[in-house]
């Protein structure tokens, strides 16, 4: 169905990306992972199977890509688009329109399909994924989880003969990744041809036929996925990728939570219109200088947790009770700070000696400098933030962050989508920062939480329904939570 | 966000209207209340259109948005009545103008506030196919609609940011505060739309086949009515000038 002969590919205006040489047989109905570090190739790979490369990201290729009788490179994108579903990493941006109904119907249109069978066409694939109760709603209104369901029941509707999935479960909790699981499965047994990147490997092991291991843009293993999943968790690790399973993820090295600690009370949180609290959480001990992980599913309050930690929600009510002191609103907004998960909202100046200077306490020149050495921002102090790497980007926002005297820091999805090698990093970064400050962090990446979080914090629809220490016991409660929560939608479909 | 900027939902619409009708309907009344097209010669007709809105508003079930506009459009024309002949000076021309603005510019923005809301992007695409617009143009302008939410969401987290940070007021200087808005503006916006475009073309956007639409717009009943009021502006209008009425 695909064929890959002798490709390379160097991007016209970055290094990182490329391939070169690579040989892939693809067959009808086969099941594909493609993996690797940040960077070897595999998001290339997929765009080459969809025709964006070359027609859309510009640079210099060579060999031949084929998809069944068709050329891509000397096929116009809108024919490849008929044989190619494409689905992408974020679901924010995929969408072409704001109602669902219409982005269902969106590729088909485009297709020439009259309005009759397109009505029949996408009535079958909203049945199929389970997505009839999102049929006339905004898209702005949607979680990532449904909004991932859309676009695969968008691309679903065109009845392409290959899907091609590029990271699609960056922004998805464990719920979302079960129920992506089972559109996956519907496809299959439909016949078709998958080919998924991915970084997250737990949820795909019994469902893809076979691995493919690039490095450095070179296929390292071609292997059936039987024998991938032989590999030891310490081989994956020095492949520098994720684990298999999630029963292979621990930490021995569990340190002691520390014992003094801090105090949210009245953590109430109601958005207009909406009946039910969107966070409910009278009072809750939390420990103070912890690294604490937040978890739960979409809309359990995760992230109005953390804004009315911050004090970004005007007219919050609630206190924190840290060290004998009180806080309100107004002085959280001045002890705290979000990392967002696109740090790009937080950058605005035009060298990072700048933006860290920006908003700081003081002129303490060398708490300054210390800072940047501890955060290996020093070699990059002249640089302009954007153009940066992500993880840079986010060592500046928190270098940022802790010269501006904040006690709290809180971390929305700090490695979505983060290969081994830089979640490691990421990890070892956020426990080297508590101690001295109190980190929380919104996550679903249960091999973030074990490596870095002495402690865990659950809620479920707004309240704080479990707590406690990741010591041995905590780890293993919060394996059989991922576990659960990943089987959950397994069952309900 | 999402409101108010191309509602999408189809659920509790109220009545619906042909994207064409409303079109017709905002010409009007722009050129009749904010254009004062009518003159001196058909004073009801400014009223009469004014109210048409008011009962556009109730027909698509948007309660609260006519009672704003109503208690809003009555009060500036109550003042009109009742305060400027008792006024002098400054204070008189200082209530002039905001009666002028809130009687005459209001009236087209809120008419334009409803078309907005209550036209789905696919509805204005196949109206604009209707009316044999090139899609050189509904293309874009549809991407455009789908675009401003987006900034939306970008810009409140921008501001987050920027309050936790300190920096809301940009240390006075008002250069400072646009710049740290717009350079990480610009940054997320370009890279959203390169992906949304990406998106697009994947789904085979821009071919060859002439795009269909799902969505079924047409006249009925609703939209012969409106016609019908707006037809009779300028009918009236054309007949005064003829010296007929």
């Amino acid at each position: 169905m695909i064929e890959l002969k002798n490709v390379g590919f160097q991007y016209e205006n970055a290094d990182s990306g490329s391939l070169c040489g690579v040989n892939l047989r693809i067959g009808r109905g086969e099941c594909v992972l493609l993996c690797g570090r940040s960077g070897c190739g595999k998001t290339t790979l997929t765009r080459l199977m969809n025709g964006l490369i070359p027609h859309f990201y510009e640079g210099t290729l060579s060999g031949s890509v084929r998809i069944g009788n068709l050329d891509v490179a000397e096929s116009e994108l809108y024919d490849t688009a008929r044989l190619v579903g494409s689905v992408f990493q974020n679901p924010r941006s995929q969408f072409f329109c704001v109602d669902t109904t219409g982005e269902l119907a969106f590729g088909c249109e485009n297709l020439g399909l009259p309005p009759e069978e397109i009505e029949r066409r996408t009535a079958r694939s909203a049945l199929e994924m389970g997505a009839e109760d999102l049929l006339g709603r905004s898209i702005f209104q949607l979680s990532g989880g449904e909004k991932q369901k859309i676009a695969c029941a968008s691309v679903s509707a065109m009845g392409p003969e290959v899907f091609v999935l590029d990271e699609p479960t960056s922004n998805l909790d464990m719920r979302a990744i079960g129920d992506l699981k089972n559109t996956l499965r519907l496809w299959k047994a439909q016949g078709k041809t998958i080919v998924i990147a991915e970084h997250r490997l737990h949820w795909l092991t019994d469902l893809c036929d076979r691995a493919v291991y690039l490095r450095d843009g070179q296929v390292e293993y071609d292997l059936p996925m039987a024998e991938f999943c032989r590999f030891s968790p310490e081989k994956l690790q020095s492949l520098g990728l994720r684990a298999l399973s999630l029963a292979d993820i621990r930490n021995e090295r569990t340190r002691p939570c520390p014992e003094e600690t801090f105090l949210l009370k009245n953590f109430l949180h109601c958005y207009r219109g909406r009946e039910p609290l969107a966070l409910d959480i009278a009072e809750t001990e939390l420990p103070k200088g912890g690294v604490i992980a937040v978890v739960g599913g979409n809309g359990a309050g995760k992230s109005t947790l953390s804004q009315c930690l911050c004090g970004l929600k005007r007219g919050f009510g609630g206190v924190c009770v840290c060290g004998g002191k009180t806080y309100s609103r107004r002085q959280m907004l001045k002890k705290s700070y979000l990392v967002m998960q696109d740090v790009n909202h937080q950058l605005f100046c035009e060298s990072v000696e700048e933006e860290l200077r920006l908003g700081m306490s003081g002129t303490d020149e060398t708490g300054l400098w210390k800072i940047m050495d501890a955060l290996a921002l020093t070699a990059l102090w002249e640089r302009h933030p954007m153009s940066l790497s992500g993880g840079q980007k986010q060592r500046v926002a928190i270098a940022s962050a802790l010269l501006a005297g904040k006690e709290f820091l809180v971390f929305d999805e700090p490695t979505s989508g983060l290969d081994f090698y830089h979640m490691e990093k990421t990890a070892a970064l956020l426990r080297a920062l508590g101690g001295k400050t109190t980190v929380l962090i919104v996550t679903h990446d249960p091999e973030l939480i074990v490596r870095c979080c002495d402690y865990v914090l659950r809620l479920e629809r707004g309240r704080a329904v479990e707590q406690y220490a990741l010591d041995e016991a905590g780890q293993q409660k919060l394996r059989r939570y991922f576990d659960r929560e990943e089987r959950m939608e397994i069952l309900h479909g | 966000m999402g409101k108010g900027i191309l509602q999408t939902s189809r659920q509790r619409r109220g009545l619906i209207l042909d994207p064409r009708t409303k079109l017709l309907m905002l010409i009007t009344v722009s050129a009749f209340v904010l254009g004062g097209l009518g003159g001196d010669r058909l004073p009801f007709l400014v009223p009469v259109l004014c109210l048409a809105v008011l009962a556009l508003f109730l027909t698509a079930g948007k309660y609260r948005a006519a009672a704003i506009y109503l208690s809003v459009y009555a009060a500036a024309n109550l003042a009109a009545v009742l305060l400027l002949p008792r006024l002098s000076g400054f204070f008189y021309f200082l209530l002039l103008g905001s009666v002028g603005i809130f009687s005459r510019v209001m009236p087209g923005v809120a008419l334009g506030a409803y078309v907005v809301s209550t036209t789905t992007v696919s509805e204005f695409t196949a109206a604009m196919q209707r009316m044999h617009v090139s899609e050189k143009i509904t293309i874009p302008m549809s991407v455009m609609f789908r675009f401003f939410p987006t900034v939306g969401e970008e810009f409140s987290a921008i501001n987050a940011a920027m309050r936790m940070r300190g920096i809301s007021f940009g240390g006075g200087s008002p250069g400072k505060m646009l710049e740290y808005r717009l350079v990480p503006l610009l940054t997320c916006s370009a890279k959203i739309g390169e992906e949304l475009s990406a998106a697009a073309l994947t789904r085979g956007l821009g071919g060859e086949t002439r795009r269909t639409n799902i969505c079924r717009i047409g006249f009925g009943m609703q939209d012969i009515a409106v016609i019908a009021l707006c037809g009779g502006c300028f009918a009236a209008v054309g007949l005064s000038y003829l010296g007929v009425i």
